[in-house]
């Protein structure tokens, strides 16, 4: 592949959103058609039979006190007053925020330093992107394995280099604050690529004459990145930030496999400590109205994900 | 069925739910709805502030039961006041 | 081509690929383990393995517990992906076209099963799947995943075909193409590196996912990474076959990774990058 096409297809991810605003703009309505309701009707009934009646069952589990099908106790709400003053659960839930927090301190600034530093012409774009891209391609137990291995002390690189080259004593199985760390950096590791490629769409999308202007003023490499690309940038990153918020948010399978949620409670988020209850204990009373509080925490997250999605389309 | 374990109240909820997502489809088949600017400061139609509205009831509710021993009836005043100003108003 | 990205810090180059050598790191040295023997990963620590050698992977293909598994995941990733797409295809076509009652809340209502807890469903999956004799049939995951890969399908079509001009639908209707016609003859190859990267992300998403999967699962259709949650024993943990299963589980990722490079953001993105 010549390096010229190599840029173009590097290009089309950023240009995409441009595309359609100017589809959009050709064609501003497009027609009413109620028939499309056949075309979309798959999608409902695959979606319903594996959302719709789940939720409904879990609604029904969430008011119950349910020993089996035939053998069970309406109880009103007295699970979610136990569920929503647990302070476990509130713990959990305090814990899920702070990591979501600190993810994004971490991971939004980093990404975007690296979509600015990385290769924007020439043969080594494919190259920068295969390497970047890399650790989001990686099953999310592999991701676990990986630093499972990579932090330990005793058999791998990152926890020996930690207590043998810096001297300090880390150890993520016995220490909170280690495992703590441990998971932070996992996640560092695993989604900042995501924030790159994402803004590195967007720097892409940016048209030449901005930085020829910058050039002919003589702009300093600074003042072209807070005046020209940063600004440029605030659609990918609103994107960026509300995915990485809200996959950090329903984290489960990475902090699972290193800690498994401890030691004690230390790495135990929201979605541990539900899968402990619901299938750990089977407790369904207690996990349904969990999931029940869960969910409408999520929905609203995902309503401002939405609006801001469709109105940065516009 | 069996395992869905339903139980009056939670079937008359889903039966509501039915009944008002039949009710705005009917509703907006004889008049389209009209998006507009409310006091939540972004465009609705009256779909988007009834799901709002579901919303913050829902988060009232979740609210009130998580700090006080008072009457969750008084909550549901509350969270049914709320839906309304803002399928109203929003 | 003139010097026109804007000008850069000396040193940001240098930067960038010590990050992405830094980013290597974790999953060389789990490659490393996979090939020693277990008897050097415990024995005593070294940079590189003093002694060469394949037997986790002759382990990996010879015990059917391992290799079993990793057919299984494969055979319900494939599953799930054709039935995401099949899905998939009229309705985002539909949102791409036309407007329709409740059209944006059907899209959002999608958006919100994508970014759903798969914790959420864990238990009614489980009653479900027990009830309609899915449990623990390959069939069985790749409905359940179908939950966040048909609304991921949707968005990431829709984006794709948002892109492509209307004007080319209405021609192709004067040209006498009825819709189904159209759609195969047409549309469909004008969005084939849609499709691709579609794919390629229901396989992903259906590949990586573990908590539903292995909550419906026991024997038969028991997914790799629930395998690989279980390598701890009594006489400990088994390092090298562990890391073994995990360089294998990343290959199908990284075969397909060279041509979806330039799409990735986009699919992560729901399409909206």
């Amino acid at each position: 592949m010549s390096e010229q096409s190599t840029a173009v297809a590097g290009g089309e991810a950023g240009t995409a959103a441009t595309t359609k605003e100017a589809a959009d703009a050709q064609a501003p309505v497009k027609p009413k058609n109620n028939r499309a309701w056949f075309l979309v009707l798959p999608v409902v009934v695959s979606v319903a039979f594996t959302a719709v009646i789940p939720l409904m069952t879990v609604v029904n589990f969430s008011v119950q006190d349910v020993f089996s099908p035939d053998d069970r106790i309406f109880v009103g709400l007295e699970w979610f007053r136990s569920v929503a003053r647990d302070p476990e659960v509130r713990a959990a839930f305090v814990r899920t925020l702070i990591f979501s927090a600190q993810v994004l301190l971490l991971e939004i600034p980093l990404g975007v330093a690296l979509a600015v530093a990385m290769p924007r012409r020439g043969v080594w774009v494919s190259v920068a992107l295969v390497l970047v891209a890399l650790p989001l391609l990686i099953p999310w137990n592999v991701v676990g394995t990986i630093w499972q291995i990579f932090a330990r002390p005793d058999i791998g690189l990152g926890g020996w280099a930690i207590n043998n080259v810096l001297g300090l004593d880390f150890n993520y199985t016995l220490d909170s604050t280690d495992a703590w760390i441990t998971v932070l950096i996992m996640d560092v590791w695993h989604w900042t690529p995501l924030v790159a490629l994402l803004a590195y769409a967007g720097l892409r999308s940016i048209p030449q004459p901005y930085f020829q202007a910058a050039q002919i003023d003589g702009a300093s490499a600074w003042a072209v990145f807070r005046h020209i690309q940063l600004p440029r940038l605030r659609g990918v990153l609103t994107i960026a930030i509300l995915l990485r918020f809200m996959d950090s948010f329903m984290i489960y399978t990475e902090p699972f496999v290193v800690t498994g949620g401890g030691p004690g409670n230390a790495t135990s988020f929201l979605s541990i400590l539900l899968s402990k209850i619901a299938v750990g204990q089977f407790d369904l009373g207690p996990a349904g109205a969990f999931s029940l509080l869960y969910f409408l925490f999520v929905q609203i997250l995902c309503y401002v994900f939405f609006t801001v999605l469709t109105r940065s389309g516009r | 069925m069996q395992w869905m374990v339903w139980t009056l109240p939670t079937a008359m909820v889903f039966a509501g739910l039915a009944l008002l997502l039949a009710g705005m489809a009917i509703w907006g088949h004889f008049s389209p709805p009209v998006a507009r600017r409310g006091f939540l400061r972004i465009e609705t139609d009256r779909g988007d502030r009834l799901y709002i509205g579901l919303i913050s009831a829902a988060v009232v509710l979740a609210g009130w039961i998580a700090v006080t021993d008072l009457s969750m009836w008084l909550a549901l005043a509350c969270a049914l006041a709320v839906a309304i100003v803002i399928g109203v108003w929003g | 081509m003139a010097r026109t990205t804007g000008r850069r810090l000396p040193w940001a180059r240098t930067v960038f690929w010590l990050y992405a050598a830094t980013l290597m790191l974790p999953i060389l040295w789990m490659f490393g383990m996979s090939i020693r023997p277990n008897d050097d990963i415990l024995g005593s620590f070294s940079l590189l393995p003093q002694r060469v050698t394949f037997e986790n992977y002759t382990t990996f293909f010879t015990d059917s517990a391992w290799y079993s598994s990793y057919l299984n995941s494969i055979v319900y990733t494939s599953m799930n992906a054709v039935f995401s797409l099949i899905v998939a295809l009229p309705a985002a076509y539909a949102f791409s076209r036309f407007r329709f009652a409740g059209d944006k809340h059907l899209f959002f209502w999608l958006l919100t099963n994508r970014m759903a807890p798969p914790a959420v469903f864990l238990l009614p999956f489980f009653q479900i799947y027990q009830a309609v004799g899915l449990f623990d049939t390959h069939l069985g995951v790749a409905i359940a995943h179908m939950l966040f890969n048909v609304p991921l399908a949707v968005w990431i079509l829709e984006g794709f075909m948002s892109g492509i001009p209307r004007e080319i639908d209405e021609t192709a209707a004067i040209d006498g193409y009825s819709l189904p016609r159209f759609f195969v003859k047409i549309f469909l190859p004008m969005i084939r590196s849609a499709v691709g990267v579609t794919l390629f992300f229901c396989f992903m998403f259906s590949w990586v996912e573990l908590l539903i999967a292995r909550t419906i699962t026991s024997v038969n259709a028991k997914p790799i990474a629930a395998t690989m949650t279980r390598t701890v024993s009594a006489a400990g943990v088994d390092w090298g076959l562990l890391a073994t299963a995990g360089v294998l589980t990343i290959i199908p990722g990284a075969i397909v990774i060279w041509f979806v490079r330039n799409y990735v953001a986009k699919g992560f993105a729901l399409g909206r990058v």
